[in-house]
């Protein structure tokens, strides 16, 4: 039950980032008709601006541990106008002068800027941010012998994975403290002893949140219990910790331990949930009730007609483009603190992050804004319980592990020929039928 | 079982709320040069649609030479011996002229991939005789010069005649023409009513044609349909069309006037 | 007026029946393999040889995709996927034949019956492919444009990751013989790994005989009522079925066929000392081939083939020059071409054949090759940059430009030699020739 559970809660919030990117191919596709396939690469660019800025922002504070709540709003702020405004230039430059080419045309035009964007973004870059070395002097010394400390990002982003700085504190929501008191250093490494006995619930984890107060600063730790079995443990009694530190490291310390729940909500989860669904609100207002979304709707009617109406088709059309970018980049920035280990920008795992997200769009129906958020959320229930439970049920038969897993791809693309086969407007779209 | 070549009965479709064509009968005989018309938005053309295959009739039933071609595929129908223009010129415009004659030719032929990769005689000869054919319609029409320029680089009315020449390519038993003189000059109207009566005297085929040059109709079609608003309001010969009452108020909207619509002048529509 | 029937009848058994016609073009790519496969070794070095392998690999696949992309105008983007299928069954059929009738797989005496093993396998992975070709085409029957598009991209995906579910490859001659049938059933393709030791037996004789044949198959078939009913399709699918071309069955066809030259590609691939691996059916290797279609013109068997031809080259040359420049009868025989082309070109002109211009661009190509591999070296090092970081970028700029520039590709439809012939009097738009009236 508890794999159901998680399952379910990893499928809202993947579900949520997936509407949020599945929703710039529809605003686009409603306007334009054509499939932006340069959008999953605005989602990379987001996810890697929010890196480059993330490190060069925490490099400058030299903020250790999570930093202020601010810097996470402005890295936000850096991945919506960078994505923005590229988005905007795209537009511009390679998609307005093909308006009335043939559909064929754009999507290969927009395949071109797809591969630009991917290959561009992964260019072996200038070092921006060393260690401890202000980013102007970087440049300068690179050629110096490289005792400077280490490279942690570069403009472009270069062509190697890299993990992302944590942002927001990686809080469970619904654990409950169990004890707390000051902690001391046990017999040996990793081993500590807790001022008061506890009671250990058999078969649930325990965290141990330590916290020792350096230079002045708080900074916190985080340990697993090991070795240990249900039932009473007294004061003083040795207790392994996971990973292990040295008895040093225990010293003058402060500690909660916190009992794990069975199924953990965690804050980015919540977070994610909670400002896609706003995002969605937003702009299922903006375009149901306000001038700019009539003039939307009046353009993916008919884009002719609307012109005659006076609606200014270019500068809608940007709009859109800049709306759909701007969620790609937040939807970009919160995957980035939920999935922190990035894969380089050419990677075929972003790729296909982004033909998920497509598919979503074109299963919800294409054009369609609550399509979208449906779409989202059918995908990724689909490839998650799917991989889960397949995985489950491929390893109880005695199949090798890693299956099920590999197997959501299939998924998730036999869904979506199913869909179009037996509903080529996706669930939620209307069919159009081609005037003779 | 008829004594009708192209025999329609109460056909009709919708377009969700919108009843583009009710109860539509459509009955021409052998030989027949028949009139449809109707302000814009009628639904002549999608009677067209109707009776091609390209929309699906939600009633009534089709017969072309007493076999019926109700709900049949448009390719199937063609084979059938029933051919179109389109009112938005359709060409094939990336090809050649004589490629898109060639391709009217198509439904005629056999195209086995065995003998298309190794050039059987067989092959090599149809391929020989749809160019002498293609050649001949294109001489009849006086494209013949251009038969190796691009279609989509012919000026207008050649490309209306160029797509008529296709449609015959096919060998139509039925040929249906959507606004052939649209856009053209009255000296290229005059030709291209010579030229209709030309193909159905020569072709031994019946035409139907939608049309909305009254001075055109009137003057070569044998009976004419009148459809507003989907339905078919008049049925008769283009004297009485002339003077009915509910065609003049359906193109003028008013009750009839005293005097019948003037013949010559196309109603703005 | 005559029926089609009647004018078939009326044709003369000597203009229908000649064995030239028939003939030729086969002969013509024996004698192709043939040249290649003696002269080429003799001017260019090994490196070069086996680029030239490669390159005849790109050009099939680009031609085959042309049949899809091109002739009929339904955008596959899954072709690597057929590709891999057509290089799995028949490195299958030549590793697994000679672990079973040799008992071993790494055998280079075993040539002749190695090549009859690749033969066997390339028949049979090209009906493998085309096999594939054939479920994915079904649903092109009911979408359009960039929905097709996306699903033959899911579908090579789904290829790939089958590809990286595939058990481990058997390296025991005795256990395979012992039971053959019970091991191919558990797929032995090694995984992710990529499926290794398939021995390379297609050397440049039999890659460009298969070029050439792909590049006949193709070319009869866009000459021809069908290679016409699918650039109707392509053109204008409504009017193409007024004039009762049968949409399902040529959509269809297009994808079979150009499946099955795919994997006619594919398993040449598998025999050019490569190791076939599940990368090879991802999307990043159908766009690769992709470009080289839409840039050559989407229709235009010789421009693909020269835009694969060129494209490979020029990433040769973006790897460093050094392989041109090495091989010295390389560069002289380059030269050599660039000369007799700009006499030709000299020539054409004066006998007033339009064709000069192509000549003309051809024999400035390879010399315009040259020096701008030595700029890009330069620039290189002044910058200290690797160029092949860049060839992707380039590709994808290219991409762009011709789709704004030129959005039929550098030919279109036509072919390089339609833009020979005698120079035509410019006709204005407009301009009609003698007489609208039909004669009566
Ligand atoms: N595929 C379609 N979907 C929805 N409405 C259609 C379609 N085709 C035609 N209509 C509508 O049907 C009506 C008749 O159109 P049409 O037959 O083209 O008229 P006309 O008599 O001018 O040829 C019009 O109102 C048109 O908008
Ligand atoms: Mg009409």
């Amino acid at each position: 039950m508890a794999t159901f559970f998680d399952t379910l809660i990893a499928t809202i919030a993947l579900g949520s980032l997936y509407a949020l990117v599945a929703l710039g191919y529809t605003l686009v596709y409603g306007v334009l008709k054509f499939i932006n396939f340069a959008h999953s690469d605005i989602f990379v660019l987001g996810a890697w601006t929010s890196f480059t800025s993330a490190v060069a922002v925490t490099t400058l504070l030299d903020t250790q541990g999570v930093p202020p709540w601010w810097v996470g709003a402005l890295v936000l702020m850096l991945a919506v106008l960078v994505c923005a405004t590229t988005g905007y230039l795209i537009e511009r430059l390679a998609y307005r002068p093909l308006r009335k080419a043939p559909r064929l045309n754009v999507l290969i035009t927009a395949i071109g800027v797809s591969l630009l964007l991917q290959n561009v973004g992964q260019l072996p870059g200038y070092p921006v941010v060393r260690d401890n070395v202000p980013p102007a002097a970087a440049t300068a010394d690179a050629s110096a012998p490289a005792a400077q400390g280490q490279t942690l990002a570069t403009l472009p982003f270069g062509p190697t994975p890299r993990s992302m700085p944590q942002l927001l504190p990686n809080a469970v929501l619904n654990d409950s403290a169990v004890a707390s008191g000051t902690i001391t250093a046990g017999s040996g490494r990793g081993q500590v002893r807790l001022d008061q006995p506890i009671e250990i619930l058999p078969d649930r984890q325990y965290a141990l949140v330590v916290t020792r107060t350096v230079d002045g600063e708080p900074r916190t730790t985080t340990f697993r219990l090991v070795g240990i079995e249900g039932g009473r443990i007294e004061a003083g009694t040795d207790i392994g910790t996971q990973p292990r530190r040295d008895p040093i490291d225990f010293e003058n310390a402060t500690y909660r331990l916190v009992l794990s729940p069975v199924v953990a909500l965690r804050l980015i989860d919540v977070l994610i949930v909670v400002s896609s669904i706003a995002l969605m609100i937003v702009l299922q207002y903006v375009v149901f009730h306000t001038r700019l979304g009539s003039a939307m709707r009046a353009l993916s009617f008919n884009t002719e007609t609307a012109a005659l109406m006076g609606i200014n088709v270019n500068r809608v059309i940007s709009i859109t483009f800049v709306m759909g970018t701007a969620l790609a980049a937040a939807a970009a920035f919160l995957y980035t603190q939920k999935y922190t280990s990035l894969s380089q920008p050419a990677s075929a795992v972003w790729v296909l992050l982004g033909l998920k997200a497509f598919v979503a769009a074109v299963v919800g129906g294409i054009g369609n804004v609550r399509g979208a958020v449906l779409g989202g959320f059918l995908i990724a229930g689909l490839e998650l319980f799917g991989s889960t439970y397949s995985e489950v049920l491929i390893t109880a038969a005695g199949g090798s592990s890693g299956i099920g897993t590999a197997l959501r791809d299939i998924y998730v693309f036999g869904l979506l020929i199913l869909v179009l086969l037996v509903r080529p407007a996706g669930i939620l779209g209307t069919v159009t039928r081609e005037k003779v | 079982m008829s004594e009708f070549l192209l025999d329609a009965r109460n056909i009709s479709i919708a377009f969700g709320g919108l009843k583009a064509c009710q109860n539509l009968t459509l009955q021409i005989p052998a030989g027949g040069l028949y009139g449809l018309i109707g302000p814009n938005g009628a639904g002549k053309t999608t009677a067209f649609n109707l009776l091609t295959g390209v929309y699906t009739p939600q009633s009534g039933s089709i017969h072309l030479d007493g076999r019926p071609i109700t709900g049949l595929p448009p390719h199937q129908i063609a084979k059938a011996g029933l051919s179109r223009t389109f009112q938005n010129i359709r060409l094939f415009g990336e090809l050649s002229v004589l490629d898109n004659i060639m391709l009217g030719c198509h439904l005629r032929g056999r195209h086995a991939l065995v003998r298309t990769l190794l050039r059987t005689p067989a092959f090599v000869a149809q391929e020989a005789a749809m160019r002498t054919r293609a050649m001949d319609l294109l001489g009849m029409f006086n494209l013949a010069h251009l038969a190796d320029e691009q279609a989509r680089s012919l000026p207008y009315g050649d490309q209306r005649r160029l797509e008529i020449c296709r449609a015959l390519a096919t060998e139509p038993k039925v040929l249906l023409l959507d606004e052939p003189a649209a856009g053209m000059n009255p000296s290229e109207k005059k030709s291209l009513a010579q030229s209709i009566r030309f193909i159905r005297d020569c072709f031994k085929l019946a035409v139907l044609l939608i049309e909305h040059d009254m001075g055109l109709v009137m003057d070569i079609c044998e009976k004419i349909t009148v459809l507003d608003h989907g339905c078919p309001i008049a049925f008769d010969v283009p004297a009485k069309i002339q003077c009915d009452p509910r065609v003049c108020e359906a193109y003028l909207g008013e009750p009839a006037a005293d005097q019948p619509a003037p013949a010559g002048g196309g109603p703005a529509a | 007026m005559k029926n089609l029937a009647q004018n078939i009848a009326d044709v003369p058994r000597s203009v229908a029946f000649r064995p030239a016609t028939i003939l030729v073009p086969w002969l013509a790519c024996l004698a192709v393999a043939l040249g290649v496969h003696h002269y080429l070794p003799m001017i260019v070095d090994e490196y070069w040889v086996n680029v030239f392998r490669r390159m005849g690999v790109f050009v099939m696949a680009a031609v085959s995709l042309n049949v899809v992309n091109g002739f009929a105008g339904q955008f596959s983007m899954g072709h690597a996927g057929f590709m891999a299928i057509g290089a799995y069954v028949a490195a299958g059929f030549s590793y697994y034949g000679s672990l079973y009738f040799r008992g071993e797989a790494n055998v280079d005496d075993f040539m002749i019956q190695g090549t009859l093993l690749m033969l066997v396998g390339i028949v049979a992975g090209a009906f493998a492919a085309a096999g594939a070709g054939y479920l994915v085409g079904l649903p092109s029957l009911r979408l359009r444009g960039d929905y097709l598009a996306i699903v033959t991209l899911g579908f090579g995906e789904i290829i790939r990751v089958t590809l990286e579910l595939t058990g481990k490859q058997v390296y025991d001659a005795k256990a395979f013989q012992d039971a053959p049938l019970s091991t191919l059933a558990t797929l032995p393709f090694n995984g992710s790994t990529g499926f290794e030791r398939v021995l390379p037996y297609a050397n440049l004789f039999w890659v460009w005989l298969f070029v050439g044949v792909v590049c006949v198959v193709a070319y009869r078939i866009k000459n021809s009522s069908a290679g016409r009913a699918f650039l109707s399709i392509r053109e204008d699918e409504i009017a193409a079925r007024s004039m009762g071309i049968d949409l399902t069955k040529y959509k269809v066809r297009a994808f079979v066929l150009a499946a099955f030259l795919g994997g006619v590609a594919g398993a040449i691939y598998a025999h050019t000392g490569v190791n076939p691996s599940p990368t090879d059916a991802g999307f990043q290797r159908s766009f690769d081939i992709i470009i080289f279609v839409v840039l050559g013109g989407l229709g235009s068997l010789s421009g693909t083939a020269i835009a694969a031809t060129l494209l490979t080259g020029l990433s040769e040359v973006l790897r460093g020059p050094e392989s041109i420049v090495n091989s010295p009868a390389g560069v002289w025989s380059l030269a050599g071409i660039a000369l007799a082309l700009a006499v030709g070109s000299a020539l054409l002109k004066a006998v007033g054949n339009r064709g000069w211009r192509v000549l003309a661009v051809a024999s400035v190509a390879p010399v315009l090759l040259v020096c701008f591999a030595y700029l890009a070296q330069w620039l290189a090092t002044a910058w200290g940059v690797k160029l092949s970081d860049y060839r992707m970028i380039l590709y994808a700029l290219l991409l762009i430009l011709v789709m704004l520039l030129r959005p039929n590709g550098l030919l279109g439809v036509r072919e390089v030699w339609e833009l020979f012939g005698p120079e035509k009097p410019a006709r204005r738009p407009g301009a009609v020739g003698p007489g609208k009236e039909p004669a009566p």
